[in-house]
């Protein structure tokens, strides 16, 4: 875990996005013990809950998504997957948004050590766009 | 984390190996947060808030009764004890169970099955209570009916007095109502079983609190099969926690034909009983009004990698009761340890790095892993008596 939370920072593409005015895009959620992480056109803040991810228990993600442009953002879907054994979550997370740009991701489990690669979609506009952010669990 | 410091914070190890003299063991500070894991021993008490008699005394009573009472069974000749039998590790030493019928499956233990979250070798019970109803209606198994239980429970003067002291109302009008009430003092009961601390946790504290002396009793023999666990044989990707499961499901190239032309899908049907059955998290049973606990069941999937899969049982108190696996295929755990080293690739269709790999273990690497996975398991102190007597209270 600890080697995650050193992580702070993973651009998908980070190429030629000037990083908003916090005003314009709170990151709250992505201090301390979050996570932020951008692309061309998205802007993603997170953090887990409860904040230590643990092997095989349940958890749920809180998250900021904003859109370059000032697109509406949708939050469309959050899953992960071992991408060393090619095996995904047993478990489907399902999204509640919370208003301004804030959702909710319940359900969440990674069910066993090693290298996690979360996958957020976003939409931004017409696009969709995958997000993806590795974290270790031991 | 450095090199650096990670090499200042290799634990060295002088065991003292019998015959074969000395042995240095290292444990750098990644191995030790790992073995970390595999503790504390016990855990603490299970609460499961779907079951409102979950830690109540008499409730623990009445489910201690009903478990060895042969007359929940439709002919009044088997009992839960029948097949989980205290003195053979809460197992049956058969391969597969024999009920009413012949069974596919095995008996599995019933050590710390109140810390797991899916019961069964196919998960179809996501509570101890729903899992502990199955068998006494099911044809196969007790053959007992809704209607028995229920007038076993009005019509016996100590269990109803038992159940007015579980549940501060005498046994009511409602037949199903009062079998899901004796399968939640069954798994009140049942949560009470914990295995013993063992060789193992006694060296796992020693590490994590820094006292060598102490973690060079554990066997040196163990310690290198522990180190096969978590290194070569990546046991602990599955064999995770306290109870050495993570508590879903895999895949170990098991075969799961049970008749020619017939398989047992494992995973893949037990979900599809899991939500056909109006005794899961979400129905009305439930006394969990909040919802919380059914989480899981809210989220799980139904995945086409379920087909096939068991679920990863916990390696505590396997002792040398054996047979093994979720149809006893392995009779001893020499046979468990051969076949994690002869596993076929083929078998176990994988695109990625595989979990399970034929791990080809010299003769004396499959020695050291069967002493570490005996070491998981000691004397489980005796049991208090059971309450016979109900009285007032
Ligand atoms: C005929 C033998 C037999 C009898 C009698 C029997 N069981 Fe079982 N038990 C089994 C078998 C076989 C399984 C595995 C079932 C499966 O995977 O579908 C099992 C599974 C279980 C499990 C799940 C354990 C786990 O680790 O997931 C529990 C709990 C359990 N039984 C409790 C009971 C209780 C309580 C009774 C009495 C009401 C009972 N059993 C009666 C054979 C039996
Ligand atoms: C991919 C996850 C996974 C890995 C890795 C794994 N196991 Fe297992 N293990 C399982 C599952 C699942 C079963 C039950 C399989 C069945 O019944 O078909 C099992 C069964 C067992 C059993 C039998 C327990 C019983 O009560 O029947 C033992 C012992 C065991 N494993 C030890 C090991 C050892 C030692 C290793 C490493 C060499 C290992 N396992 C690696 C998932 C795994």
């Amino acid at each position: 875990m600890r080697r995650a939370l050193a992580a702070l920072l993973v651009a998908t593409s980070a190429s030629g996005w000037p990083l908003p005015a916090a005003a314009d895009c709170p990151l709250d959620l992505g201090r301390g013990t979050g996570w932020v992480m951008f692309s061309e056109r998205a802007i993603v803040a997170f953090r887990p809950e409860p904040l230590r991810i643990e092997v095989g228990q349940p958890f749920s993600l809180l998250l900021n998504v904003c859109t370059r442009r000032n697109d509406p953002a949708e939050l469309v879907a959050v899953d992960a997957q071992m991408p060393d054994h090619r095996h995904g979550m047993n478990y489907r997370p399902t999204i509640v948004p919370a208003g301004q740009g804030r959702f909710r991701a319940d359900g969440l489990v990674f069910h066993m050590p090693g290298r996690w690669e979360l996958d957020i979609d976003v939409r931004a506009g017409s696009e969709v766009e995958r997000l993806s952010h590795e974290i270790i669990v031991k | 984390m450095s090199r650096w410091r990670a090499l200042l914070l290799v634990v060295t190890l002088l065991v003292g190996a019998g015959a074969e003299g000395w042995a240095h063991l290292q444990w750098p500070e990644d191995e030790v947060r790992a073995i970390r894991a595999h503790g504390p021993w016990p855990p603490p008490a299970p609460v499961d808030p779907s079951n409102r008699v979950s830690g109540d005394p008499a409730a623990i009573a009445l489910g201690e009764r009903l478990f060895n009472d042969a007359r929940l069974s439709g002919a009044g000749t088997m009992s839960c004890a029948s097949c989980h039998q205290a003195e053979r590790n809460w197992s049956d030493g058969r391969a597969r169970a024999r009920g009413r019928a012949g069974l596919d499956r095995r008996t599995p233990s019933l050590w710390n099955v109140g810390q797991g979250h899916w019961f069964g070798w196919d998960g179809a019970a996501d509570s101890l209570w729903a899992q502990s109803l199955r068998p006494i209606i099911d044809p196969l198994e007790m053959a007992g009916s809704t209607g028995h239980v229920a007038a076993l429970l009005r019509g016996d003067p100590t269990l109803g007095c038992f159940y007015r002291r579980a549940f501060g109302t005498a046994p009511g009008s409602d037949d199903e109502a009062l079998l899901v009430d004796a399968a939640k003092a069954l798994a009140a009961f049942q949560e009470t079983l914990v295995s013993p601390r063992t060789a193992f946790d006694d060296f796992r504290d020693a590490l994590v609190a820094g006292d060598l002396a102490a973690a060079a009793r554990y066997p040196a023999a163990a310690q290198r099969g522990l180190k096969i666990f978590m290194g070569a044989g990546n046991c602990n990707a599955c064999h995770f926690g306290p109870r050495f499961t993570n508590g879903e499901f895999g895949d170990v190239g098991i075969p799961f034909f049970v008749r020619p032309g017939e398989v047992d899908s494992g995973r893949l049907g037990g979900l599809a009983k899991l939500m056909a059955s109006p005794f899961n998290r979400l129905g009305p049973y439930s006394d969990d009004k909040s919802g919380a606990s059914a989480l899981r069941t809210r989220h799980v999937q139904r995945l086409h990698a379920n087909f096939g899969e068991f679920r990863v049982p916990g390696l505590r108190q396997l002792g040398d009761t054996g047979p093994y696996m979720h149809n006893g295929h392995l009779a001893t755990l020499q046979d468990v340890v051969r076949h994690y080293s002869k596993v076929s690739p083929d078998r176990l269709h994988s695109d990625g790095v595989p979990l399970v790999r034929p791990l080809g273990l010299s003769a004396d690497d499959q020695a050291d892993l069967v002493a570490f996975l005996r070491s998981l398991a000691a004397d489980p102190p005796p049991r208090p008596p059971p309450l016979t007597e109900c009285g007032a209270g």
